[in-house]
């Protein structure tokens, strides 16, 4: 039973990390440690301390505005990635993907 | 002791002191008196004692002969008895001897004053100080003065009470204020004193001070901190993916992340597109001045060499700025015409002087084309219209062209020059003329005009039999010529080997002797040049040979042959030597295949090599392929300086762009037009520009990126002759030229405007790709050719067998077309009811 819904879990991500130009996903908990990673170690948990700052950030922005708002989605483009964080719940899901020019 | 007597005496008296006298002592007398100089009296004991007595006896006895006669009465006035006498050896007083006149001198002399002897200290004892009695020296006063003292005794006034009034409460009463005697204090005058001095004490308090403080620490950060990252473990990590808030939230996440993803691979937001849109040569300057056109820089002619001809051939000067060789031959009525024979040059503009050229080359006939030798540009190579290949040498006078001023100020090149040259140019400005430095030989030359020059580049050269082997010089040394009469033939520069020479050969070498002024640079090679080897050109399917115009060799770049010296030490042309082809390593990759233009409008395309034919002798190959595209003189064969493989080709009345390798055609045709192409050439810095010149005198600017079918820029009647040679020019990266020249003999430069030397963004690549297009084209074209040939002729043997198909009327096609329509309307009706948007069509129709 544990394992199955393991898999749904995996398997959601399965759907994403196949998408064209997906380098990796990381999805870090509540404190900000990574659970589940797809890249390196090192790489992930400097993904994890700095985007879940920039993340906090955000949402206070937004809330700071209207406080009945709340952050839904974030993006970052720079010259050689795309980086997309969805942030729910406790937990955070970032995904680096290659723009396809 | 002697010595210090006479000392003293000499510093106190110059002459004879008064108590002594210089006297001479006759021999006789100094023996009488025992005092024979030297003998008795000497330098050591000059002094001798005589008796008075004896003195006075002389005298008496001699009277007035007697030495002693002089101080006769002093002598008896000497109050001793013993008068001294010294010898006075140096003649200090004038005499040998004197006789001293007085005791005392007497004692001085014999008993000299002891010196002073210097006292010893005897050693003292240090002792205290005594107190000395205080002698007064009125300070005392002073001080008694300042002192403080009682002046009188000390009053005591002592007021008490009754004693039987102690301890009794005290009772108070009123008096009368004016029955008292008042004693009111007043300010007097007299007391107001003003302090004019004032004693005060100072206390000197040093300068530096030092203190102390302490800083506060308020915002109390760490520098650096050292830390490892959280992480869960594995069993933890297992744990949490089994929340199910976890499932929770890659559900309620995915969604949208999903979204992004697909946002992303369909289109890039963040690129501009109307920025993109622009070239680069639009960002910028605006000025609104920009010209589009082809602007007129400056216009050069010559009203005495340039009458009555025409240019046959344009070039820059490859290194120095601003100067152009032009080289001028009559017109072709003047040809026929012999008598009038006037010597042919080449001329040189510069940029500072457009109606007087530079510098005059001289040759022996009409050249038709020249060219500069690209390792060193004072070496001239040129055709004649009497098929000889001439070279010159200008190093005498580059440092005239360089130099602002036309020929007067070069004036010790201009001496050397005219010695030999006609009379006239003495009046004139001086221009100085070059002689060319050699000539071929007549009998091994072309037999018709040499229309086509072209220096082998310097990275490789070819050997008798034509094949490339590598170049150890890296200088041009070989030279390239064409002409109708159906050869090509290569020439080197170098002495070649003398054994090859027959002996009537050499003997002409050895008793060559150079005019005066002409530089000996290849004085080996004068009258008896004979190429290396020739090329030519027979018919691929019939008999005879090609008649080429121009042509043009691909350039080989190897990149194996970076020998380090990066300063390009141009050898001197008269020292190198034609290399054994043994000694020298073979270049395979060389391509040795030319392109080549004719008099009938062919494009041929030929290998150089010789080959061995099956005789043995060794025999140029056929041509691979021949293409008649144009149909009169070729006059143009270039490649494109971006693309080694693309060529372009101007003839008649059309033009072609080629690519090597593609053997089926031009991949680049032009329509007919109205006027003869007389000349073409590509922009030296964008790879889609090219230039055609007119027979009206127009230039015609096509740009292939933006039109394939007519020119982008059209100047008409730039002149109003032909234009016979167009030549692009990077001066700077500001200053691009064009020199067009006509058969007038003027030679016009233009500035290239900026929109057509500034190529555009990825212009190379996108006319690559342009050309790679059109070869497809060109293939497919063919192919389909072939296809439709097929084609026909099965369709031709299709009709003959099959019935004919019965054909759908056009009624029923109406009546399907109508009915169709009709439910499109119930359809459109359907849906509007269904909106709210239905109004029925027949209310609003007008009638």
């Amino acid at each position: 039973m544990a394992g199955t819904e393991h898999e749904e879990v995996e398997e959601t991500l399965k759907r994403i990390e196949a998408h064209k130009g997906v380098i990796g996903t990381i999805i870090i908990d509540a404190e900000g440690i990574p659970i589940r990673t797809t890249l390196d170690n090192s790489t992930t948990v400097l993904y994890a301390r700095l985007l879940r700052r920039l993340t906090m950030n955000a949402r206070s922005i937004v809330r700071d505005i209207d406080p009945q708002n709340d952050l839904t989605f974030l993006r970052i483009r720079s010259k050689k990635h795309e980086i997309l964080v969805a942030p729910e719940n406790d937990y955070l899901l970032i995904v680096i993907q290659n723009p396809c020019e | 002791m002697v010595k210090d007597l006479k000392q003293y005496w000499e510093l106190s008296n110059q002459d004879h002191p008064e108590d002594i006298f210089p006297m001479v002592l006759t021999s006789a007398t100094q023996e009488l008196f025992d005092c024979v100089a030297d003998e008795d009296v000497t330098g050591e004991s000059p002094y001798k004692l005589l008796e008075k007595d004896d003195i006075i006896q002389d005298i008496k006895t001699r009277a007035a002969v007697s030495d002693f006669s002089p101080v006769k009465q002093i002598v008896l006035d000497y109050p001793e008895d013993e008068l001294l006498l010294v010898y006075d050896r140096d003649f200090t007083y004038g005499q040998s001897f004197y006789l001293v006149l007085t005791p005392d001198a007497k004692d001085r002399i014999l008993n000299p004053p002891k010196p002073e002897t210097p006292e010893v200290f005897e050693k003292e004892v240090v002792k205290t100080p005594e107190p000395k009695p205080w002698i007064s020296f009125g300070s005392d006063k002073e001080i008694d003065e300042e002192a403080f003292k009682e002046s009188r005794e000390k009053l005591l006034y002592k007021f008490s009470r009754v004693r039987r009034k102690f301890g009794v409460p005290v009772c108070f009463s009123d008096r009368n204020t004016a029955d008292y005697l008042e004693c009111a204090s007043y300010q007097d005058s007299r007391f107001s004193i003003k302090q004019m001095q004032r004693d005060c004490g100072m206390q000197a308090v040093p300068r530096l001070q030092s203190s102390s403080a302490q800083t506060q620490w308020k915002f109390q950060k760490n520098i650096f901190t050292q830390y490892t990252p959280r992480e869960l473990s594995v069993e933890e990590k297992e744990n949490i993916l089994q929340l199910e808030s976890l499932k929770t939230f890659c559900n309620s996440v995915t969604p949208r992340v999903l979204q992004a993803l697909q946002q992303e691979g369909i289109m890039n937001v963040f690129f501009d597109d109307w920025k993109a849109l622009g070239t680069a040569t639009e960002d910028g300057d605006w000025a609104g001045k920009v010209s589009e056109g082809l602007m007129l820089y400056q216009a050069f002619t010559d009203q005495k060499y340039t009458k009555d001809k025409k240019i046959c051939s344009v070039n820059w000067h490859p290194t120095i700025y601003g100067v152009i060789a032009v080289a001028l031959t009559a017109k072709k009525e003047d040809q026929l015409n012999e008598s009038a024979v006037r010597a042919s040059f080449i001329l040189f503009y510069t940029f500072s002087d457009p109606s007087n050229p530079q510098l005059l080359l001289e040759c022996p006939d009409d050249i038709f084309a020249f060219e500069f030798c690209p390792s060193d540009p004072n070496i001239i190579v040129g055709g004649c219209i009497n098929g000889q290949v001439v070279l010159w040498d200008i190093s005498a006078h580059v440092t005239g062209l360089q130099g602002t001023q036309p020929g007067k100020k070069v004036s010790v090149n201009t001496d050397t020059c005219d010695f030999h040259q006609d009379l006239d140019d003495n009046k004139e400005n001086k221009t100085p003329i070059v002689r060319y430095c050699a000539v071929s030989a007549l009998d091994s030359s072309h037999k018709a005009p040499i229309t086509d020059v072209q220096w082998l580049p310097a990275t490789f050269e070819v050997t008798r039999t034509g094949l490339p082997v590598e170049n150890m010089y890296n200088v041009s040394t070989q030279v390239v010529t064409c002409s109708p009469d159906c050869t090509i033939m290569f020439w080197d520069v170098r002495v070649s080997n003398l054994l090859s020479h027959s002996a009537s050969e050499r003997r002409q070498i050895m008793d060559q002797k150079t005019p005066y002024s002409v530089p000996d640079t290849f004085k080996h090679l004068d009258r008896t040049w004979k190429p290396l080897f020739r090329v030519s050109l027979p018919k691929i399917d019939t008999s005879g040979e090609y008649a080429p115009l121009k042509f043009n060799m691909e350039h080989y770049t190897c990149n194996a042959n970076e020998n380090g010296d990066s300063s390009k030490v141009i050898p001197d042309y008269s020292q190198l030597i034609l290399p054994s082809a043994k000694t020298l390593k073979a270049l395979e990759d060389v391509n040795t295949k030319l392109y080549i233009g004719t008099e009938d409008g062919e494009i041929i395309y030929i290998d150089w090599k010789l080959g061995k034919d099956d005789s043995g002798r060794l025999q140029s190959a056929k041509p691979l392929h021949c293409f008649s595209i144009h149909h009169w003189l070729v006059n143009t064969v270039q490649r494109s300086p971006f693309f080694k493989d693309i060529i372009l080709t101007a003839g008649s009345w059309n033009f072609a762009i080629w690519k090597e390798g593609v053997m089926d055609g031009p991949i680049l045709l032009s329509a007919s037009s109205e006027q003869v192409c007389t000349v073409g050439c590509w922009s030296l810095s964008r790879p889609a520009v090219f230039f055609i010149g007119k027979e009206d005198g127009s230039i015609e600017v096509w740009n292939l990126l933006e039109k394939t079918n007519e020119p982008v820029q059209v100047h008409s009647h730039v002149t109003n002759a032909k234009i016979t040679c167009i030549k692009p020019w990077a001066a700077s990266s500001k200053q691009h030229f064009l020199a067009v020249t006509d058969d007038l003999g003027m030679v016009r430069v233009f500035e290239i405007p900026k929109t057509l030397y500034v190529p555009s963004r990825s212009e190379s690549l996108n006319v690559k790709k342009y050309f790679e297009l059109e070869e497809d084209r060109l293939k497919d074209l063919l192919r389909r050719e072939e296809l439709w040939e097929k084609q026909k002729e099965t369709e031709g043997l299709k009709k003959r067998t099959e019935p004919d198909k019965p054909v759908t009327s056009l009624v029923e096609n109406e009546e399907a077309n109508v009915k169709e329509y009709n439910d499109y309307l119930m359809l459109e009706e359907n849906v509007l009811k269904g909106m709210g948007l239905w109004r029925a069509p027949a209310d609003t129709q007008d009638t």
